[in-house]
């Protein structure tokens, strides 16, 4: 057996001055009378803002930070689909990186207990955060168990009624999870009044989130796009290149889905900064069109405008995203850095339809056994057409995929699916 | 060890003419270098509450700019601080109105939204007797630091934090070793460099500071005299390294 101390890296990997530009600061906008980068420094831990902002290459993952992570099941596993290469007759070789192994699921852990780590250091009892399909309120739920803290979930309502299965898991880790809108804080009730049957937003539970963070002297815990939720992902990636190394692979393509772009971004920016790989595809839903119709440009991170202006690719934090199954993809906007890698040529996108990646997580589920997230099915698909056309050219290339989670409970998506698309 | 140097920055007319001149005058005397003085814009991009309020405060004053720049006294060394965005439509006016007072510019935007175009603007700040301050940041690839510190003018300004006049938690010292390294012009640390972080970043070789925050602040609470005991208190602590 491989010694895990081989594989789980000792730091975090961070790509910001490994860009090929200098990346545009957050801002406010021109008519703002606040600072909304002030305003992170009340609602985000420190040490958790000190990363966002750090431009160090490496950041040393604390060693109780380390302890924790085993008991997520560090490293985890990579493996060859096997499954899906016989299935689709292709000279190419399919690995994976499983984040769905994680007891909660999905990479979204990965940040998740680093982030209640920092701040239990500072002292913090209680943290609250926003969720729209649940796989970031349950990883915050659990990470917050694991270090004593309480935690607060606003959970976008549609989601909170139809998927009441997530929010047993949170309760059971001990979380407070409220459906959002709700009547704790201004927005929510604001809301409320203008439509009592408002089905809820992931935007309107962020912002339910902040101010409930920020009236009761609680830290917020933020779960994709910002570049520290990026850089504690890079854990995947920095796992993926030493297993590779251990079985003397070298991948030439390295392939993704993106919401806010944190499990592409962890998994694939490692690669790309260590010169590994020749193409990097990230790849998005159709029906949110970010990279074919998105525009580079500064937007809000979140709808109500309480974060700082970002650039990055955006359909425009008004866009309201189109109710398809896969939850984690329901977001306007792409991390800056990989916007700018994208931008720049370096990273390749592809987005496809519902039809499509519930057709290709079929194929997954028939050939490996294992039911994808939705989301990161995106990323399947793209690995299914990616070797039928090395196929074709009889290319003999290694592709590796991140797997961000499992679908199991995402199984009442996949009914409807079924029926939307059978 | 070496002199270190002190730049301060001060909006352009504020809080109203006579005490811009009277802060001016009386800073010089108390060991201001250099000065950046800040063009009132209605978009300032990177400044934080301290600054944006000291730019509301001069458009609400009715100030005459031109006039004002006219009026400056003759002194030792002058740069225009202004966001490339505002003047690009007309830059050579805007150089040209400048040319005679300053003797550069520095354009905090310049490598983040037109990385492009800095050879153009670079040669014609030059053109118009001007020298170009280039503006960087920790977040910049250190090739483009090594490569801009070469052609900056009067020194190579590193920028801190994301944004001036908040104490966003960074290690100010380990950033500012990181650019010594690999810059070898003058190098002058500041934009939201807190009076906390001086020692630090002189420590680790920055040759000097600049603050701009903190005098408003103080002028806003107790008058310009506040803010020139402000200049006092930092040149002792720049000339215990000297
Ligand atoms: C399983 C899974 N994959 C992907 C995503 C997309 O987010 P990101 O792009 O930040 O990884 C999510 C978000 O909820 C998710 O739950």
């Amino acid at each position: 057996m491989v010694d895990n101390e081989e594989i789980v890296p000792k730091v975090w990997y961070n790509i910001i001055p490994d860009l090929p530009k200098p990346l545009s600061p957050p801002r406010d906008p021109p008519s703002s009378d606040f600072s909304r980068i002030e305003l992170l420094r009340e609602i985000m831990p420190k040490e958790v803002l000190r990363q966002q902002f750090t431009v160090e290459r490496f950041v040393k993952i604390p060693d109780e930070l380390k302890e924790k992570y085993e008991i997520l099941g560090r490293p985890t596993p990579l493996m060859r689909a096997k499954g899906l290469e016989k299935y689709l007759n292709t000279p190419a070789k399919i690995y994976f990186k499983y984040e769905g192994a994680t007891p909660t699921g999905s990479h979204k852990i990965n940040t998740a207990l680093a982030q209640s780590y920092f701040s239990l250091e500072e002292g913090i009892t209680h943290v609250v955060t926003e969720t729209g399909a649940g796989q970031w309120g349950t990883a915050v739920a659990f990470s917050s168990s694991l270090f004593n803290i309480e935690s607060s979930i606003f959970m976008v309502k549609v989601s909170y009624n139809q998927k009441p299965m997530r929010k047993t898991i949170m309760k059971l880790y001990g979380a407070h999870v409220y459906p959002s809108p709700s009547d704790l804080t201004e927005v929510g009730k604001k809301t409320i009044k203008e439509n009592p049957d408002h089905p809820g937003s992931l935007g309107i539970a962020m912002s339910e989130a902040i101010e409930f963070a920020l009236k009761n002297k609680f830290k917020y815990l933020v779960g994709s796009v910002l570049d520290v939720a990026i850089l504690h992902q890079s854990i995947i990636g920095l796992e993926a290149i030493n297993q590779l190394n251990l079985i003397g692979e070298s991948p030439d393509i390295l392939i993704g889905c993106v919401g806010g772009g944190s499990n592409f971004g962890g998994f694939a920016f490692p690669f790309i900064g260590n010169k590994i790989g020749e193409e990097f595809i990230a790849v998005g839903s159709k029906e949110i069109p970010k990279f074919s119709k998105g525009e580079y440009k500064y937007d809000f991170a979140d709808t109500a405008g309480l974060l700082p202006l970002i650039k990055m690719i955006t359909l425009g934090n008004n866009y309201v995203p189109p109710p398809i199954y896969s939850g984690g993809l329901r977001y306007h906007g792409v991390a800056p850095s990989l916007s700018m890698l994208i931008r720049e040529g370096i990273v390749k996108w592809k987005e496809y339809s519902e039809k499509e990646i519930y057709e290709a997580a079929k194929i997954f589920a028939k050939t490996q056994g294992i039911v994808p997230a939705p989301e990161s099915a995106h990323a399947i698909k793209a690995v299914i057409e990616k070797s039928l056309e090395l196929k074709k050219n009889n290319e003999k290339k290694t592709i590796v995929f991140n797997l961000s989670g499992h679908g199991l409970l995402d199984l009442t998506n996949y009914e409807s699916m079924m029926e939307r698309w059978s | 060890m070496s002199y270190r140097c002190l730049v301060c920055y001060m909006t352009l007319g504020y809080p109203n003419d006579e005490e811009f001149i009277e802060f001016i005058n009386k800073s010089q005397k108390e060991g201001c270098d250099i000065y950046e003085i800040g063009i009132p814009t209605k978009y300032a991009k990177y400044d934080g509450p301290i600054i944006r309020r000291s730019y509301k405060k001069v458009f609400d004053e009715k100030i005459d700019f031109i006039d004002l720049l006219k009026k400056l006294p003759n002194i030792k060394k002058l740069i225009a601080l202004t966001y490339l965005e505002d003047q690009i439509n007309d830059f050579d006016s805007f150089l040209n109105i400048i040319r005679d007072k300053f003797n550069g510019v520095l354009l905090p935007d310049l490598l983040i939204d037109y990385l492009d175009y800095l050879d153009y603007y670079h040669k014609k700040i030059n053109e118009f007797g001007l020298k170009n301050v280039i503006f960087t940041t920790p977040t910049f690839p250190d090739k483009l630091i090594s490569k801009v510190s070469e052609m900056s003018g009067e020194f190579l300004y590193y920028g801190l934090r994301p944004t001036t006049g908040i104490e966003l938690p960074i290690s100010p010292d380990a950033l500012v070793s990181r650019v010594r390294g690999i810059v070898n012009n003058k190098l002058i640390v500041g934009f939201g460099l807190s009076l906390n972080d001086i020692k630090n970043v002189l420590k680790a070789g920055a040759d000097g500071i600049a603050i701009g925050s903190a005098f408003i602040q103080r002028i806003e609470t107790n008058g310009i005299d506040y803010a020139i005991d402000l200049v006092r208190e930092l040149r002792g602590i720049l000339d215990e390294f000297k």
